[in-house]
């Protein structure tokens, strides 16, 4: 076991390799009560073609990574939602682009529920009718998702963005592709994926690292789980350009939502290198598109956008994109209010003295998270899977410039690259 | 394990402070509540809109934000709310700890809660009332958030199911108001009734962090320094009053591809009652987890649904279902639906649906303090509800409760209205 101490941090993390090679991450905090855990594997809805060593190439349908997680939670002996409640533990899971995550929170019987997040999803039980079964409830999932305009414009930009990288198709996938998936190409990808190779514990709240440890190691000798061969993920090259600069569809909505997003497409990076460029751009986003920036008050005063304009960047290990944009009478003015505000600053430069305050701001959310559990966890895997340290990122703050900054804004910002998309009333 | 809130009143206000160095931050909260009501309602909620743009020290609204970032990137958010019959307005703040910071920088919590009396007292002003400028916009913003409703059809299913079940008493409103009610207000009206509010509504500050009940005492007593109207309004319980005896059928129309089911339910038990810990079985027993009735059988058992749940609104005596299913089978639905309420009024609880079900809400309530903003909640609850039960007293009401007592619950409760929000496809409707 190993033991990372962060001081300015206060906080100690403990780290084992167990011999099947999953990675356990313990992260003790004091005066908490509750445990929060989550059993993650680096697989998502991306991950629709590829191939262990030595075996063949697979591609699968659409949204199978989504129905893979859902399937997870049937046991057996019956339901898993069941053996938790008894033991007091909350349990959930998501599927994103790049990752499924499996997790649950108790503030009793901790080790009973450590042990049963970790059996659960170690036993895969899919059947032709309990596969059957899951359709009707995922297309309940997938025409939820059809009817929130939030989600629709969502994926629309990244439709917009991306030509041929598979972050362009729905993780839910639709009714036509999970019609198609059977228990055999589960067990393909439960095989491939969850490997413990391929997996990583998180637990953090009021716990004793060793304890969890020993815990989780003993759980995993008693398997004898034997070693897996690489797993090769197959990504046709994204091209610089975008596939469409709008997509517009049509909604029961009380006013047009807009998000407007620019794209990156690079060789491969990852860790520190990573961290730093998603760290600048976010200090970028602040500065243009906060509430204390000269640009959102404007476009506020003028009614242009509302509380639920919002900014964000997004890194991958080939790509990123910047997204920004919200509830919007009037689409077009918005974009060009930003855009030639944008070009000014590409121009003269952003502001030194308010690029060091919005430094100190980002320090100060990224200190609040380490109050909330959950977030530390989700956080942790998130940059962990690009190969980057996230109680780690107050070093990273003290490397990034001004001059940094403002070569990075002149990167971005390239309009030629920039898709938009709209969610108009119907 | 940190110990409860400890409580001073000073100027006819509340004051809750938890010292404790569990978390990184100082978190406070001031909450505003004054009785839910036809007249006023719109203005209530315009006026944290309003107090949100500008103070006497920082007239404009990027300066104002500014000095936030200033103070490392303090969390702000504020949000108007009901709680039974009464309309909350509440402020939020989560200022990082000195400790946190390399650079010397002054006293984190007085800097923050400056800020938060300023918000509440200080607004700016010109003339004497509110800057016109802000109302005009602020009242666009309220406009466009109550007509956003409808963006989030599950959001939307419920409020629609709440208000034709509380269509004779002011609890059918939004807490944003009403769009009727933005044309009479202006800067004029809207000072007058904010000057009305602060000084006779009920004020709730809590505070969460390494601090003393003493050092908060004293920041109030430098910044909180209104005129207070003589009262210190107690809270009292308006359940919901049932006025039909037979339950109502609504059906909307909307471009959707699912169909929303929401039922509402009407129990005459609420927060201080003492069934009260028998009725949050009964919902946690019928919807409110995984393992619980609606989630197994419309879900888990026939795949009708993604989410199937209830939610109780323990201060009004209200229980809600929400359903996302496909809309041909609504009847269906429907019936599964009715049968678990008829399961419930048959006392037929498993003792696995019991203990699990003591389980999680032990666990819901265990967890609550380890954030600052939930314990907030829940102690504020019990306050708005006139009733004190801590966490350690209700947990021990629960373990004591049987599956007789549900059913003794179950037997008071009773379906008023079922809504159905569905497609424009006029066949069946």
């Amino acid at each position: 076991m190993k033991i990372k101490t962060y001081p300015e941090l206060k906080e100690s993390l403990f780290f084992t390799k167990l011999d099947n090679g999953l990675d356990v991450y313990v992260l003790p905090k004091q005066g908490y009560r509750k445990t929060y855990a989550t059993f993650a594997t680096k697989y998502g809805s991306i991950d629709n073609h590829f191939q262990v060593e030595g075996k063949p190439k697979i591609k699968v349908p659409d949204g199978i990574a989504h129905f893979l997680e859902h399937k997870m939670f049937e046991q057996p002996e019956g339901d898993v939602f069941a053996q938790f409640a008894t033991q007091g533990a909350s349990v959930n899971a998501f599927t994103s682009f790049d990752r499924t995550v499996y997790l649950f929170s108790s503030t009793e019987q901790i080790e009973q529920n450590v042990n049963t997040l970790i059996d659960f999803v170690q036993t895969p039980h899919f059947t032709d009718e309990n596969v059957e079964k899951e359709k009707g409830i995922i297309t309940q999932e997938i025409n939820m998702y059809k009817d929130s305009p939030d989600w629709q414009v969502y994926m629309g930009l990244i439709q917009s963005l991306f030509q041929q990288h598979p972050v362009h198709i729905d993780i839910a996938g639709t009714e036509e592709s999970i019609h198609e998936i059977t228990k055999e190409m589960l067990y393909d990808c439960y095989h491939t994926f969850y490997h413990p190779s391929n997996m990583c514990l998180f637990v953090v709240g009021g716990v004793d690292a060793e304890h969890v440890t020993s815990l989780a190691a003993n759980n995993q000798s008693a398997k004898n789980i034997h070693p897996q061969g690489e797993i090769k993920r197959y990504f046709e090259a994204e091209p610089k350009a975008v596939k469409a600069h709008e997509k517009k569809i049509q909604l029961s909505v009380s006013m047009p939502k807009c998000l407007c997003g620019i794209k990156e497409v690079y060789g491969y990076e990852e860790g520190t290198s990573l961290l730093q460029k998603q760290l600048e751009m976010k200090i970028i986003m602040d500065l243009l598109f906060s509430p204390s920036s000269t640009l959102y008050q404007q476009l506020y005063d003028q009614q242009l956008i509302t509380d639920s304009f919002s900014s964000d960047y997004k890194a991958y290990n080939t790509f990123a994109f910047s997204v920004f944009g919200g509830d919007t009478p009037d689409p077009d003015r918005m974009i060009h209010m930003i855009r030639s505000n944008i070009d000014e600053y590409i121009k003269n430069g952003l502001s030194k003295e308010e690029f060091e305050v919005s430094k100190h701001k980002q320090m100060g959310s990224y200190l609040r998270l380490f109050n909330i559990p959950e977030l530390i966890a989700h956080s942790f895997t998130d940059y962990l899977y690009k190969n980057c340290d996230f109680f780690d990122m107050m070093s990273t703050f003290s490397r990034i410039t001004w001059e940094g900054i403002n070569d990075r804004l002149r990167h971005h910002f390239n309009w030629e690259v920039m898709s938009v998309s709209v969610v108009e009333r119907k | 394990m940190s110990a409860g809130f400890e409580r001073r009143e000073y100027n006819n206000m509340r004051i809750h402070v938890k010292p404790t160095t569990q978390f990184k931050t100082y978190t406070m909260t001031a909450l505003l509540a004054v009785p839910l009501c036809e007249q006023e309602v719109t203005k209530t909620a315009l006026i944290p809109h309003v107090l949100r743009r500008g103070t006497k020290r920082f007239p404009q609204t990027d300066q104002l934000r500014k000095h936030l970032d200033h103070l490392y990137g303090t969390g702000f958010a504020f949000d108007v709310f009901k709680r039974g019959n009464y309309q909350v307005m509440q402020i939020k703040l989560d200022t990082i700890h000195e400790a946190f910071i390399q650079e010397n920088q002054n006293n984190m919590l007085e800097a923050s809660f400056r800020f938060l009396s300023e918000l509440i007292t200080e607004p700016y002003t010109e003339q004497g009332v509110f800057k016109q400028e802000y109302v005009d916009t602020e009242k666009l913003t309220l406009q466009k958030k109550l007509q956003a409703v409808v963006n989030n059809k599950t959001r939307y299913a419920e409020q629609r199911c709440l208000e034709e079940m509380c269509k004779d008493e002011p609890y059918r409103f939004t807490a944003l108001g009403k769009l009727e009610d933005l044309d009479h207000i202006d800067p004029h009206n809207l000072y007058e009734a904010y000057r009305q509010l602060i000084e006779t509504c009920s004020i709730d500050i809590y505070v969460v962090g390494d601090t003393t009940t003493d050092k908060v005492t004293s920041l109030a007593k430098q910044y909180l320094t209104m005129d207070r109207a003589e009262i210190n309004t107690p809270f009292h319980a308006h359940p919901y009053v049932k006025n039909r005896n037979k339950e109502q059928m609504i059906v909307d129309q909307l471009e959707v591809t699912q169909g929303k089911l929401n039922i509402g339910l009407h129990v005459p038990v609420t927060y201080a009652d003492k069934d009260y810990p028998a009725l949050l079985m009964y919902n946690g027993v019928l919807g409110s987890y995984p393992h619980s009735k609606l989630f197994v059988n419309v879900r888990e058992k026939e795949s009708l649904a993604y989410y199937a749940s209830s939610k109780l609104d323990g201060i009004k005596g209200i229980i809600t279902i929400q359903s996302g299913i496909e809309i041909h089978k609504v009847d269906q639905v429907i019936n599964i639906m009715k049968q678990q309420l008829e399961l419930m009024r048959n006392g037929e609880i498993s003792s696995n649906e019991l203990e699990q079900t003591k389980a999680m809400i032990r666990n819901q309530i265990n967890e609550l303090d380890d954030a600052a903003f939930s314990s907030i909640s829940y102690d504020y609850n019990q306050i708005i509800a006139g009733k004190e039960r801590n966490k350690h007293q209700l947990i021990e009401q629960l373990e004591g409760i049987e599956a007789e007592h549900i059913q003794h619950v179950a037997k008071k409760v009773e379906l008023d209205t079922i809504y159905f929000l569905r497609d424009k496809e006029s066949d069946n409707v």
